[in-house]
């Protein structure tokens, strides 16, 4: 079973792609909503603003088609600001409503530390998942980001900048990290290599 | 760890010494406001240096105390506390600790009384060392005995922190006496109050990851308004959980890794990828390329390198060397590249960090500044350390970080291929002007030296090129010996 890439102009996606092939995954990198909607394990990424991922994703009608994936049965990741976009709405420049498939609200991250956070974190289990089969409780993620989820019911592992946010979530069959496994090294390519392994 | 601001007292007024003269008091005029200005926070631990009261042997700032003690401060009065009474004294203002210098290191029968008099807790024994040896009267006398023979003294005695105040003057160009702090730690379990040398919140942080330093006295950098209180106090609340990163750096020549002493004398040291993907596995954070043929040359074989090392690279990626406008910048992103690092067409054109900013987001955009030292400053280098600007390297890399650069790749020409050390003073002055992160670049040979760059450089990340390509030292050494000394790093060893 092939994975989709979610073919964004608004994302780093052929690092994505360099990585999930590097798992040894059929990789299919695609734009078009038929395609998507009929994917049974889909990766939407996304880089830079959350109001310019999402009007993408709406203006391409590639909204509708994760959620009719995700209906029929499809495993989802998000990664970054594809991660965000899970989420019901974001207060970054204004208040822009997500897709509404993980509850909870994305908000900047607030505290003495200099935004966008840029680096490796630590990350904590809070959850058992399947996203984290072998990888090891704090280990280190690399981070871009300047808005984060906070405290989510579906929160499977935090990080703290300047406080606590939720660096990643699952609700059944939709993942969401906040970090990028595309650069994190080992432990980020045993993370895509267990997303592609749901079955 | 607490930080603590210390006022020195005279006449009344917070006042600043130049050289310990007492004629060349500085004011700053009355405590409680100079405490409001500084936003001390209600039911702070407060240090208070009675001056006059140390020259003359008495109680004299009687007053200042009882009423910033009313103003629900933690009060801890030092200066010319030579007997019983005078502790009384102080401690009747509302004083909740004492801090006593001269007689910790002379009087032990004395120091012994005040703690059976007033309890342990209240009594903190002050120490100030030159070059590891113990000073009394004010920094006038040598004492006849050691460090060493002074805390066990004092931990007899149940006494838990002392104050401990470095005075070498070498010390203070390198900032707090880190070394010094972990020495006591390893011989006592005595916790340190640190004193001197603080010039910035990252020297706090630094501090904080000792052990057993269980506060810091700020006075000068706080007056100054180098540091700033809430902030400190927050960054050094929040958990050890960004690690600092190590970043081998790739010099390439027509898709050729080389190396060489100063920029010059060059030689070839391997491919690329091959260099890169060992690298990743030895545990390296993230991965710098500089491409040193490109100021002179064109930039298509640095182009071909950079994808084909992203191609097996998964940790990020940042490009140097070359880059002169926007369209080379999104060329090198297209690449591969995670981050550029601009020098030479941002000094031409400053404009350009703006503009690469606002396209591509600051975490895409470093600094790369070559700095020589001249003098007491330091100015920019360009084409690869070879040709001198009158760029003020300080004033550069914060207009820089007000531009739009996420990091900075702060290298030193005349540390660079030599793996003599960091320049600790260059770090130092840049570091503590910017809130974007600095690598420090150009020096490193031991593994003191990467822990130096960072505990006393401020550094968050530290970059070296021969001594990984050497095979000196392993990245997993460096990694380790950071742990070791209670930088939190990313575990791959």
């Amino acid at each position: 079973m092939p994975t989709t890439l979610i073919d964004s102009p608004v994302a780093n996606v052929a690092n994505i792609a360099r990585a999930l092939r590097s798992t040894g995954s059929e990789l299919v990198v695609t734009s078009d909503p038929d395609a998507i909607a009929s994917a049974r394990s889909l990766v939407l990424p996304g880089v830079g603003s959350f109001a310019a991922a999402r009007s993408w994703l709406r203006q391409h009608r590639i909204d509708d088609a994760i959620r009719e994936a995700v209906a029929r049965g499809g495993w989802l990741l998000g990664i970054c600001v594809g991660h965000q976009a899970l989420f019901e709405q974001s207060f970054e420049m204004g208040t822009t409503k997500g897709l509404g498939l993980l509850h909870g609200d994305v908000t900047r991250l607030a505290g003495p530390l200099p935004v966008p956070q840029i680096g490796w974190n630590t990350v904590k289990l809070t959850g058992s998942s399947p996203l984290f089969d072998d990888i090891a409780d704090d280990s280190s993620f690399y981070f871009v980001n300047s808005y984060a989820a906070s405290g989510v019911a579906s929160e499977i592992a935090s990080a703290d900048y300047s406080g606590p946010f939720t660096a990643a979530a699952q609700q059944g069959r939709v993942f969401g990290v906040q970090f990028h496994p595309e650069k994190s090294s080992a432990a980020g390519l045993q993370l895509l290599r267990n997303f592609v392994a749901c079955k | 760890m607490q930080v603590i601001p210390s006022l020195d007292i005279l006449e009344g007024q917070v006042v600043r010494l130049v050289r310990g003269e007492f004629a060349s008091a500085k004011s700053y005029g009355e405590p409680a406001q100079v405490l409001e200005s500084l936003q001390v926070p209600r039911g702070s631990r407060l240090h208070l240096v009675d001056l006059e009261g140390s020259r003359s042997g008495r109680p004299i700032e009687t007053e200042v105390v009882r009423r910033l003690a009313a103003r629900d401060l933690s009060v801890q009065v030092g200066g010319g506390i030579r007997s019983i009474e005078d502790a009384r004294r102080w401690l009747d203002c509302g004083a909740v600790r004492l801090v006593v210098g001269t007689v910790a290191a002379t009087s032990p029968q004395l120091l012994s009384q005040l703690v059976e008099a007033f309890g342990p807790q209240t009594i903190v024994p002050a120490i100030d060392v030159k070059d590891g040896v113990v000073r009394t009267d004010g920094w006038e006398r040598e004492s006849a005995r050691g460090v060493d023979d002074i805390l066990a003294a004092v931990e007899s005695l149940g006494i838990r922190e002392v104050l401990i105040t470095d005075i070498s003057h070498d010390g203070l160009l390198k900032g707090p006496s880190f070394g010094l702090y972990r020495q006591i730690r390893s011989r006592s379990d005595l916790n340190v109050i640190a004193s001197g040398g603080v010039t910035s919140v990252s020297d706090l942080i630094s501090l904080s990851r000792i052990g057993n330093v269980s506060g810091a006295v700020i006075g000068r950098a706080l007056l100054e308004g180098k540091i700033d209180l809430e902030r400190a106090r927050a960054m050094i609340a929040s958990p050890g959980t960004i690690p600092e990163r190590i970043i081998p750096c790739l010099d390439v020549r027509d898709g050729r890794v080389v190396k060489g002493v100063s920029f010059t004398n060059i030689r070839d040291a391997g491919d690329p990828v091959e260099c890169a993907m060992r690298y990743e596995a030895e545990g390296a954070d993230e991965l710098v390329i500089l491409d040193i043929s490109a100021t002179d040359r064109d930039t298509g074989t640095a182009l071909d390198t950079v994808h084909r090392v992203a191609d097996s690279l998964f940790i990020p990626l940042t490009v140097g060397g070359g880059v002169r406008t926007l369209d080379d910048f999104r060329s090198m992103l297209r690449a591969g590249a995670d981050r550029i690092a601009i020098n030479t067409a941002a000094l031409r054109r400053p404009e350009l960090i703006r503009e690469c900013a606002e396209e591509f987001g600051i975490q895409a955009v470093v600094l790369s500044c070559d700095a020589k030292r001249d003098g007491d400053r330091w100015v920019a280098a360009v084409r690869g350390g070879r040709e001198l600007t009158d760029v003020d390297v300080v004033e550069w890399c914060m207009r820089a970080e007000a531009l739009g650069a996420g990091e900075l790749l702060l290298t030193s020409v005349d540390k660079d291929g030599t793996n003599s050390g960091f320049d600790i003073e260059l770090l130092r002055a840049v570091s503590a002007r910017l809130n974007i992160g600095v690598i420090a670049s150009g020096g490193a040979g031991r593994l003191e030296d990467f822990s130096e760059a960072i505990e006393s450089g401020g550094a968050r990340a530290v970059l070296a090129a021969s001594l990984f390509h050497d095979r000196q030292l392993t990245i997993g050494q460096v990694k380790q010996h950071l742990a070791a000394e209670g930088i939190p790093v990313r575990r791959t060893f």
